[in-house]
C-alpha cells in the first residue's frame, strides 16, 4: 500500500513540476541559444540512432507484411503497409524510444549531477530559476525535435522497406509506390506527427524531474536515470494507446 | 536586515535546527561557529530559501523569505551572494563562464568588454590571474575552486553575501586576503555578510557578532568579546582548546 501511495504523490509531483516547467516556459528573459544548443545536441545525439533502427524497422516490416500479403496476392500493398504502420504507430513510438535511451537518459544524469553537487542550488542562490534555466530549454528541445527525428526515422524505414520489398521480395516497383500513394492521407502525417510531439514534452519532463529529483552520490544518480528510462518507456506507450485511442477509438 | 525567528528544522527524525532567533543588522558581518554536523549549512540555507522550516520564520529587508515561492522567491534572491561549502561550480562552465553567470543574468545587454574587465577583477581580488580564465573547473585545485566560487559570489555586487566555510582549504594568506574581501566589501559597500567558519582566527578577526551553534540551537551571541567570555560550557570548552594553543 505505502509504495503505491508513494507512486501516486510521484506522480502527483511530475504533474506540478510540468505545470511550473510550462509557466516558466512563457516567462522572459527567453533564452533562445540555450534552446538551439539543446535542440543540436538532442539531433547530434540521436539521429544516427534514428536512422539505423527506422532502416531496420522498414525493412523488418516489408518482410512480415510481404509474408502476410502475399497468401492473398495482395503483396503489392506492401508499400502502403509500410508506410502507414511508420507514419502513424512506428515512428513516433520507437522515435521517442531512442531518444529516451539517447538524449532522455544524458539530461537525467547532466540535471542528476548538477543536483547532487549543488550546481542547482548554486544557480537558485545566483536567482536564476534552474526550471526556466535548466528544464525549459530541454524540453521545449526535445518537442520540438522529435517531430524531426521521427520523420528521419520514417524516411529511412520506408527507403529500408522499399529496399527489401523490391529487390528481396520481389514486388515491382510500381505497385509498391502507387500504393503508398493511394493507402497514405495526410491525416496520418498529422496523427503520427502530433504523437512525436507529445512523447517528445513527456519524455524530456520525465528525464529533467528525474534528474532534478536525484539524492545521494553517483549512485542516487545512476537510479534517476534507470527510474527516467523505464517510466519514460511506459509513458511512450500509454501514452500512445491514449492518443490512439482518442483519434481512432 | 536578516531576521530570523524560532527557526526549526528536521529531516525524517533527526532535528537538526531547534529554535534559532538572530538578527544581522545591515552592513555587518555575523559570523557562526559550530561543530561539525551542528547546522550551519542548514541554517545558511534558509536565509536564501533553498530550505524551508518546519516552523519559524526567515525575513530579510521586509520580504519572508521563508513563504516566498516560485517568481517571487527569485526575485527575491537577487539581493544575494552565495560561497557553497563544496563550491558548487559549474562542471560543464568554464572559470570564465562561471564567474560571469550572475553578471550576464542580471545585465543581459553587457557587453562582452566589460563583462571580460569584471570578471578579471573580481578573480584578482582572490589572487587568480586571467590564465585561468579558460580553464574547466576539474582542472582547478581545491582551494582555487574555493577562490573562483567567491569571486562568482561577489561579481554581481550583491547587498548580501553568505560564506559557507569560504576559507576551508585555503592556504593562511589566501585566508588573509579573504577575509580582507570581507572588510573591504563592509565598507566599501555597506554589504550585510553572513559567514560560516571553521578558522576561530579569522572569525574573531572578520566579526561584528558572533553566535555558536551547539545542538540545534544557539549556545552563545554577541560580540566577539562577549561571545569569548561566555559562560556557556560547550562554548567555554569550543573557544578554550584553540584560545590554549595560540
Ligand atoms: N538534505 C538533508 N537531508 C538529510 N539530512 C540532512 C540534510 N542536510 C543536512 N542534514 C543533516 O543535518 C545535520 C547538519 O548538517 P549541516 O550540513 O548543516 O552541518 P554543518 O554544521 O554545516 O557541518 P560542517 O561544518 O561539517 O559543514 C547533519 O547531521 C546532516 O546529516
Ligand atoms: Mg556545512
Amino acid at each position: 500500500m505505502g509504495r503505491i501511495r508513494a507512486g501516486f504523490e510521484d506522480f502527483g509531483e511530475q504533474v506540478l513540476f510540468a505545470g511550473e516547467a510550462l509557466a516558466w516556459a512563457f516567462r522572459p528573459p527567453f533564452r533562445f541559444e540555450l534552446l538551439l544548443h539543446q535542440a543540436a545536441a538532442i539531433g547530434v545525439g540521436s539521429t544516427f540512432i534514428v536512422a539505423v533502427t527506422g532502416l531496420f524497422a522498414g525493412m523488418v516490416l516489408a518482410l512480415q507484411g510481404n509474408y502476410a500479403m502475399r497468401q492473398f496476392g495482395a503483396e503489392g500493398y506492401v508499400g502502403g503497409f509500410v508506410a502507414i504502420s511508420l507514419v502513424r504507430e512506428l515512428g513516433p513510438v520507437f522515435t521517442a524510444l531512442m531518444v529516451t535511451g539517447r538524449s532522455g537518459s544524458a539530461i537525467t544524469t547532466e540535471l542528476g549531477t548538477m543536483r547532487v553537487t549543488e550546481q542547482v542550488d548554486a544557480m537558485e542562490s545566483m536567482a536564476v530559476n534552474p526550471i526556466h534555466y535548466l528544464v525549459v530549454p530541454r524540453v521545449l528541445a526535445a518537442t520540438l525535435m522529435m517531430p524531426v527525428l521521427d520523420v528521419v526515422f520514417t524516411a529511412t524505414g520506408y527507403l529500408g522497406g522499399y529496399l527489401i520489398g523490391v529487390y528481396v521480395s520481389g514486388i515491382a516497383p510500381g505497385p509498391f509506390l502507387d500504393h503508398t500513394r493511394s493507402m497514405l492521407e495526410v491525416g496520418d502525417l498529422e496523427h503520427g506527427l502530433s504523437k512525436a510531439l507529445v512523447f517528445g514534452a513527456v519524455v524530456s519532463l520525465i528525464a529533467t524531474y528525474r534528474g532534478f529529483r536525484a539524492t545521494g552520490g553517483a549512485r542516487g544518480v545512476g537510479e534517476a536515470t534507470t527510474r527516467a528510462v523505464v517510466w519514460s518507456s511506459v509513458a511512450i506507450l500509454v501514452v500512445d494507446y491514449l492518443l490512439t485511442f482518442i483519434s481512432i477509438g | 536586515m536578516i531576521e530570523i525567528r524560532d527557526l526549526w528544522k528536521s529531516f525524517g527524525d533527526k532535528e537538526v535546527l531547534r529554535g534559532i532567533t538572530l538578527d544581522v543588522e545591515p552592513g555587518t558581518t555575523f559570523v557562526v561557529l559550530g561543530a561539525s554536523g551542528s547546522g550551519k549549512t542548514v541554517l545558511l540555507k534558509h536565509v536564501i530559501g533553498l530550505l524551508r522550516p518546519d516552523q519559524g520564520s526567515v525575513v530579510v529587508d521586509g520580504k519572508e523569505i521563508s513563504s516566498l515561492r516560485g517568481p517571487d522567491l527569485t526575485d527575491a534572491r537577487q539581493v544575494f551572494g552565495m560561497v557553497f561549502q563544496g563550491s558548487a561550480l559549474f562542471d560543464s562552465m568554464t572559470v570564465f563562464d562561471n564567474v560571469a553567470f550572475p553578471v550576464r543574468e542580471r545585465e543581459r545587454r553587457i557587453p562582452h568588454d566589460e563583462l571580460l574587465a569584471r570578471v578579471i577583477e573580481s578573480l584578482r581580488v582572490v589572487d587568480l590571474g586571467e590564465d585561468v580564465l579558460d580553464l574547466w573547473p576539474s582542472q582547478l585545485s581545491g582551494g582555487m575552486r574555493k577562490r573562483v566560487s567567491l569571486a562568482r559570489a561577489l561579481v554581481a555586487n550583491p547587498k548580501i553575501v553568505l560564506y559557507d566555510e569560504p576559507t576551508t582549504g585555503l592556504d593562511p594568506i589566501t585566508t588573509n586576503s579573504v577575509d580582507a574581501m570581507i572588510d573591504q566589501a563592509k565598507e566599501r559597500r555597506g554589504v550585510t555578510s553572513m559567514v560560516i567558519s571553521h578558522d576561530i582566527a579569522s572569525a574573531f578577526r572578520v566579526a561584528d557578532r558572533l553566535a555558536v551553534l551547539y545542538d540545534g540551537r544557539i549556545a552563545a551571541q554577541g560580540a566577539p568579546e562577549e561571545v569569548r567570555h561566555s559562560d556557556d560550557p560547550y562554548v567555554q570548552r569550543f573557544l578554550s582548546l584553540w584560545f590554549e594553543k595560540q
